[in-house]
C-alpha cells in the first residue's frame, strides 16, 4: 500500500512537469533540456527556506516559484528572438550550469552528497489535487487566446507573425508558464522525497519528459498525461530491469516516431470533466488491486 | 606557464572544435540539433577502449577503428531514426525527439554494455611530455592539436573544393533544387552523417584519454554545442573559431576560478554572446524558413 500510494504521488508529480513541457513543447514547440534544472531550483529554493527559515510550506513554494521565473526570464531574454533551435542548446547548457551550482555551493546546498532534512509536507491528496488543478489550467489555456497563438506560432512562425502575433512575447509566456509549472512539481517532490541531489535534474530527465509528451501525442493533453502514466508508472512497478527498460523504451519512442509520428492519441482530446471522472475511476481500480 | 595555458587552451578547443563541427555537418543538412551526437561520441570511444585493450594497438589504428564504428554506427542510426522523417519531410521537432531518442538508446547500450564504471584507456606514450626548450607540453595535448587540426583541414578541403563536398553544401542549401540538379540527396545525407561520425569517434577517443572513459562522457558534448552558438550555428567555420575560443576562455578561466565552476561560466559567455551577436561570430544567417 506504502509502495503503491508513493508510485501514485510520484506518478502525480511526474504529471505536473510534464503540464509544464507540455505548454512548451507540445504547444509552442519549443524543446527545453534545461526544463529539469528549473524543477531543482524549485526544489532547492523551497526546501532551502524553509529548513534553513522555518518559512511556512506555501510560502517558501510561491517564493521558489517567483525566483524560478525571474531566472527563466533571463534565460529566455536572449534565447526566444532567435530560431527555435537555440532555446534548446542555451537551456541545455543553463542544466549544466545550475548542476555544478549546486555541486559548488556546498555551504547551502550540501553539494553532491544532496540537501536532506527537508520536511515531508507533500501527500497524495495534495499531489492529487495539484495535479488536477494543473490539468484543469492546461485546458484551459490550450483553448484561451494564448494556447491558439502557442499552436499557430508552432505550425508556422511566419504566418503568425503576418497573423499579427507578437512572436517572441507569446514563446516568453509560454516559456514561463512551463517554468513556474515545473518549479511548483519541483517543490512538491522536495517535500516528498525529503531530499534531493543533483545528479537527478540533468538534462536527460527533461528529454524524457519530452519523450512523454510526443509518446502520447504532441498535440494532445489527453495523450501527454497518459504517456507520464505509461512511461513513469511501469518503470517504478520494474524497477528491477533498469538498464534494459531505458534501452526498451527507446526502441518504442523511435518506432512510434517512425510509424504514428503523432503519437499514441495523435489529435484527440477528452472533455476535461472526463478526464478527471477518468482519473478517478483509474486510481480507484489502483487501489482495489492493492487491497 | 602562460604560454603553458595558452597550448592547453588551444588542445582543448581543438577538441571543442572536433565535436562542433560534427554537430554543425548536420544541423546544416537536416536543419535539426543532433542530440545523439554526445552518446555517439561515448559509444564509438568505448569501441576504441575495447579494441585497444583486447589487441594493444597503438594510438593511430585505435583512433582509426573508433571513427570508423562511429561513422558506421550514425549511419545505422540514420537509417532507423532520421529516413523516414526525411522522406516525409516533416517538421524539425520530430528530428529533435527522434535523435533525443537516440542518444538515450546509445547511453543505454553503452550502459548495459560496460556498467556504470570507470575506465582508463592504456598509455599510448612513452614520455607524458615533450619539450621545446624551456617549455614543456604534455604528449596527448600536443597530439590532440595536431590530429584534430589536420582532420578538421581535410573536412575544410572536401567541403570547398571536391565534388562532393559540393553536393553537400548544395544539399544544405536547398535539398529540392539540389535533388532536380541530379545530386544523390539521400546519399549526401548519409555521407553526412558518416562524416559526422567519424569526427564524434575521434572526439571521443580524445576526451577518453584526456578525462577518464564513463558512459556519461557524452555530457560533454554540451561544450560543442556552445561553441556552435558562439560560432553562429550552421557555420563550420565559426563552430571551428567559437571551440577555440571558447577552450581558451575556459583554461584560463579554469586557472583562475577552479574546474567547478567552468559550466556556469561557459553559459554565462553563451548568453552574453546571444545578447551582443546573436548571429554568433560567422555571423551567418539561419532564420527559420516559413
Amino acid at each position: 500500500m506504502e509502495f503503491i500510494s508513493s508510485v501514485i504521488t510520484f506518478t502525480l508529480i511526474s504529471i505536473i512537469s510534464v503540464i509544464g513541457v507540455y505548454i512548451l513543447t507540445g504547444l509552442t514547440g519549443m524543446f527545453s533540456l534545461g526544463q529539469a534544472s528549473f524543477m531543482a531550483i524549485g526544489a532547492y529554493v523551497s526546501g532551502a527556506l524553509v529548513v534553513k527559515t522555518g518559512m511556512p510550506f506555501w510560502m517558501a513554494v510561491i517564493i521558489a516559484i517567483i525566483i524560478s521565473v525571474m531566472i527563466g526570464f533571463i534565460v529566455g531574454f536572449p534565447t526566444v528572438r532567435l530560431r527555435r533551435d537555440y532555446i534548446s542548446l542555451v537551456t541545455l547548457g543553463f542544466g549544466e550550469a545550475i548542476t555544478s551550482l549546486l555541486n559548488q555551493t556546498q555551504s547551502i546546498t550540501g553539494g553532491a552528497l544532496g540537501f536532506s532534512g527537508i520536511p515531508k509536507r507533500t501527500t497524495l491528496l495534495l499531489a492529487l489535487i495539484s495535479a488536477i488543478v494543473c490539468i484543469i489550467f492546461a485546458s484551459y489555456f490550450k483553448t484561451s487566446k494564448y494556447g491558439r497563438q502557442c499552436i499557430a506560432v508552432k505550425s508556422d512562425e511566419l504566418a503568425a507573425k503576418a497573423m499579427g502575433i507578437n512572436i517572441s512575447r507569446i514563446k516568453m509566456t509560454a516559456f514561463l508558464i512551463s517554468v513556474a509549472v515545473t518549479s511548483y512539481s519541483g517543490a512538491l517532490y522536495a517535500f516528498y522525497t525529503t531530499y534531493v541531489d543533483p545528479s537527478i535534474f540533468g538534462w536527460k530527465k527533461s528529454a524524457e519528459w519530452a519523450i512523454m509528451v510526443f509518446f502520447g501525442g504532441v498535440n494532445s493533453l489527453t495523450g501527454s498525461i497518459f504517456g507520464t502514466v505509461i512511461l513513469t508508472a511501469l518503470p517504478e512497478v520494474l524497477r528491477f530491469a533498469a538498464a534494459y527498460r531505458v534501452v526498451f523504451y527507446s526502441i518504442l519512442v523511435l518506432l512510434i516516431i517512425n510509424f504514428k509520428p503523432s503519437g499514441l492519441f495523435g489529435e484527440y482530446e477528452l472533455p476535461v470533466g472526463k478526464i478527471i471522472k477518468l482519473f478517478k475511476g483509474g486510481r480507484k481500480e489502483e487501489k482495489g488491486n492493492a487491497a | 606557464m602562460s604560454v603553458q595555458i595558452i597550448i592547453n587552451g588551444l588542445a582543448l578547443g581543438a577538441v571543442y572544435a572536433l565535436i562542433a563541427t560534427g554537430f554543425s555537418i548536420i544541423f546544416n543538412v537536416l536543419k535539426f540539433s543532433n542530440f545523439s551526437h554526445g552518446a555517439l561520441m561515448t559509444l564509438s570511444a568505448f569501441i576504441g577502449y575495447f579494441v585497444s585493450v583486447g589487441t594493444g594497438l597503438s594510438l593511430f589504428p585505435v583512433i582509426l577503428i573508433s571513427m570508423l564504428a562511429g561513422g558506421l554506427i550514425d549511419l545505422a542510426g540514420e537509417f532507423v531514426a532520421f529516413r523516414k522523417l526525411t522522406i516525409r519531410n516533416t517538421s524539425s521537432i520530430y528530428y529533435f525527439v527522434s535523435s533525443i531518442t537516440l542518444g538515450t538508446l546509445f547511453e543505454g547500450i553503452v550502459t548495459i554494455w560496460v556498467g556504470p564504471n570507470f575506465y582508463n584507456y592504456p598509455r599510448f606514450f612513452k614520455s607524458m611530455v615533450v619539450k621545446f626548450g624551456s617549455l614543456i607540453v604534455s604528449t596527448s595535448d600536443l597530439i590532440m592539436f595536431i590530429t584534430s587540426f589536420a582532420i578538421l583541414m581535410i573536412l575544410m578541403f572536401f567541403i570547398q573544393k571536391t565534388r562532393l563536398g559540393r553536393a553537400l553544401r548544395a544539399v544544405s542549401y536547398d535539398r529540392d533544387t539540389a535533388s532536380l540538379m541530379g545530386i544523390n540527396v539521400y546519399a549526401t545525407i548519409q555521407m553526412a552523417f558518416f562524416i559526422s561520425g567519424c569526427l564524434a569517434g575521434l572526439a571521443g577517443v580524445f576526451l577518453g584519454i584526456n578525462y577518464t572513459l564513463y558512459p556519461q562522457l557524452g555530457n560533454l558534448v554540451v561544450k560543442g554545442f556552445i561553441a556552435s552558438v558562439i560560432g553562429g550555428l550552421g557555420s563550420i567555420f565559426g563552430a571551428v573559431v567559437g571551440a577555440i575560443l571558447l577552450g581558451l576562455m575556459e583554461t584560463l578561466l579554469i586557472n583562475f576560478i577552479g574546474s567547478g565552476y567552468a559550466p556556469v561560466f561557459s553559459f554565462l559567455i553563451m548568453l552574453v554572446f546571444l545578447l551582443v551577436r546573436p548571429r554568433g561570430i560567422a555571423g551567418s544567417n539561419v532564420q527559420e524558413k516559413a
